[in-house]
């Protein structure tokens, strides 16, 4: 198994934070900077408070996993060596939303939905990923 | 009662990799609906443009049509292909053009592929790229393991859809994929993502498509028995493109085909019990499965039961995606699935011809959109 290495891109405003925040080993998402709500993914203006501003605020390390997939052929341009396998965390403090990430360590042909996860960061020279592993 | 009618369809020459222009094989395709409905160029005059290139005015000036009006749908793949039909429906109610066309092309083997769509999306590809979460085999692929597992339902299930599209291919000239197919070979297809195999996912292709809609009374009078448009209707979910494969939604498991099947059906006057058989955008299998569920050809759950060999398959009480569809014949979003549809009602099928052919749904897929048309007999 092994976990895919494809930089994101860092010079955008609207998705950067979150991989600014993941190379100080946090995870944060974006939120409604009046009233705390979640966006994710974000789009340019929030419907709650319109002149609110984007605020990325931490969320928790945990979740559970809604479904998955052991990719077993490569889609990316570069950077993938199948098989890994991806996960859609629920994170544990977030209403309505999940985060795609890759799950790590020996164990993970026993995941299933509603297994339980935690980070488990894969850093790379340009960028660190927020990979999960199985929780014990 | 329906007010207008596809007069006309017209396929490019197709395959895996066709090394024409696009803008050549769009023209061809245009050509062939244009003279299938007995018209000719400066017959058309209003214009659906489906994919950017060729502009109208450019492919206007190749047919020697008129441009009276030229509407783009805001929809995207099977969703903007099938609702393009609600368009020129409208284009030609609102007495803007007489006879329109519907047009679209595609080169699957571009740089990229047809992934790459997604890699243009920013969120996309900064939150699912960086992961692997790339292609749209991978999306769906988790959406079957979450239906497997919702539903308590066997991927092995999968198995007769793909069977069942093979079957219809072989009865099918020019189909991409014709080889006859055994259940065994089904299960020794490689797994792309689990727990879809590589017979669970569309075919890459090139090639341009068309259909011409005219007004019921016009249709009447030219080269072939009209197709009635009975109802389009059009359904859209909450999500953005970017975010409708991985996010939160009260039901993750719809994608707008509820919505567009109930407006189709009322405006034909039916339910989905009074449709003879279907053509579902197959992206994938569990996307088909997905749809007919929310069209109401099977309950929540059932759909990937419901969908076996004999009764979806040639000969089957309800045919599905009657040329093999996007898995086994072509892959022009939404559009193989008209131009098959309107061949079958008019009884031009030879072998694949379906027994009762009065009333057709096309369900088609656009991400964060769906479209159904309903296409009936004229009686």
């Amino acid at each position: 198994m092994s976990v895919p290495n494809f930089p994101p891109p860092r010079d955008i405003d609207l998705t950067n934070p979150f991989w600014e925040a993941t190379d100080q080993g946090e995870l944060r998402l974006p939120a409604c900077s009046v009233c705390g709500a979640f966006q994710w993914y974000p789009v340019p203006g929030f419907a709650c408070h319109p002149e609110a501003t984007r605020h990325w605020r931490e969320v928790a390390h945990t979740g559970t996993v809604f479904t998955f997939s052991k990719v077993e052929r490569a889609f990316l341009p570069f950077g993938s060596e199948p098989p890994y396998t991806l996960i859609l965390v629920a994170l544990d403090d977030v209403d309505n939303a999940r985060l795609v990430t890759v799950l790590v360590g020996d164990d993970q042909d026993s995941v299933a939905i509603g297994s339980r996860v935690e980070l488990s960061p894969t850093v790379f020279e340009t960028h660190t990923l927020p990979t999960f592993r199985l929780s014990a | 009662m329906a007010s207008v009618a596809i007069v006309g369809v017209g396929e490019s020459e197709w395959g895996r990799s066709v090394d024409r222009p696009l803008d050549e094989l769009i023209l061809d395709a245009c050509r062939l609906a244009i003279a299938d409905a007995g018209l000719q160029g400066h017959d058309i005059d209003g214009f659906v443009p489906c994919t950017p290139h060729p502009a109208a005015d450019e492919l206007a000036a190749s047919l020697g049509a008129k441009r009276s009006f030229t509407v783009k749908p805001g929809l995207e793949a099977g969703a903007g292909t099938v609702g393009a039909a609600l368009l020129a429906e409208m284009m030609i109610e609102k007495g803007l053009a007489k006879n329109v066309l519907v047009y679209f092309g595609y080169k699957g083997s571009k740089p990229g592929g047809p992934y790459s769509y997604h890699a243009e999306d920013p969120v996309k590809a900064a939150f699912e790229m960086p992961f692997g979460w790339y292609g749209q085999p991978v999306y769906f692929a988790m959406w079957a393991q979450r239906y497997c597992h919702d539903y308590n339902v066997d991927p092995a299930t999968f198995a007769d859809i793909a069977l069942s599209a093979r079957a219809w291919a072989q009865l099918t000239p020019g189909a991409q994929k014709a080889k006859p197919l055994t259940r065994d070979g089904y299960f020794e297809a490689p797994m792309v993502a689990t727990p879809m195999r590589t017979l669970d996912c569309c075919l890459i292709s090139d090639g341009g498509a068309a259909y011409v809609i005219s007004s019921v009374e016009q249709a009447r009078d030219l080269a072939k028995a009209p197709v009635l448009v009975g109802g389009v209707g059009v359904g859209s979910t909450e999500m953005t493109m970017g975010s409708i494969f991985s996010q939160n939604r009260p039901d993750p498991l719809r994608f707008g085909a509820l919505e567009s099947s109930a407006m189709a059906y009322a405006k034909a006057g039916i339910s989905a019990k009074d449709v003879d058989f279907a053509q579902i955008y197959d992206c994938f299998s569990i996307s088909m499965v997905l749809q007919l569920e929310e069209m109401g050809f099977a309950e929540r759950g059932a759909g990937a039961a419901f969908c076996s060999l004999d009764r979806i398959g040639p000969g089957g009480s309800f045919p599905i995606n009657t040329n093999g569809g996007h898995l086994c014949y072509s892959y022009l979003p939404g559009m193989n699935h008209v131009v098959e549809a309107v061949r079958q009602v008019r009884g031009e099928r030879g072998d694949a011809q379906v027994s009762r052919k009065s009333v057709c749904a096309i369900g088609g897929l656009g991400g964060n959109d769906h479209a159904t048309l309903v296409l009936t007999e004229d009686r």
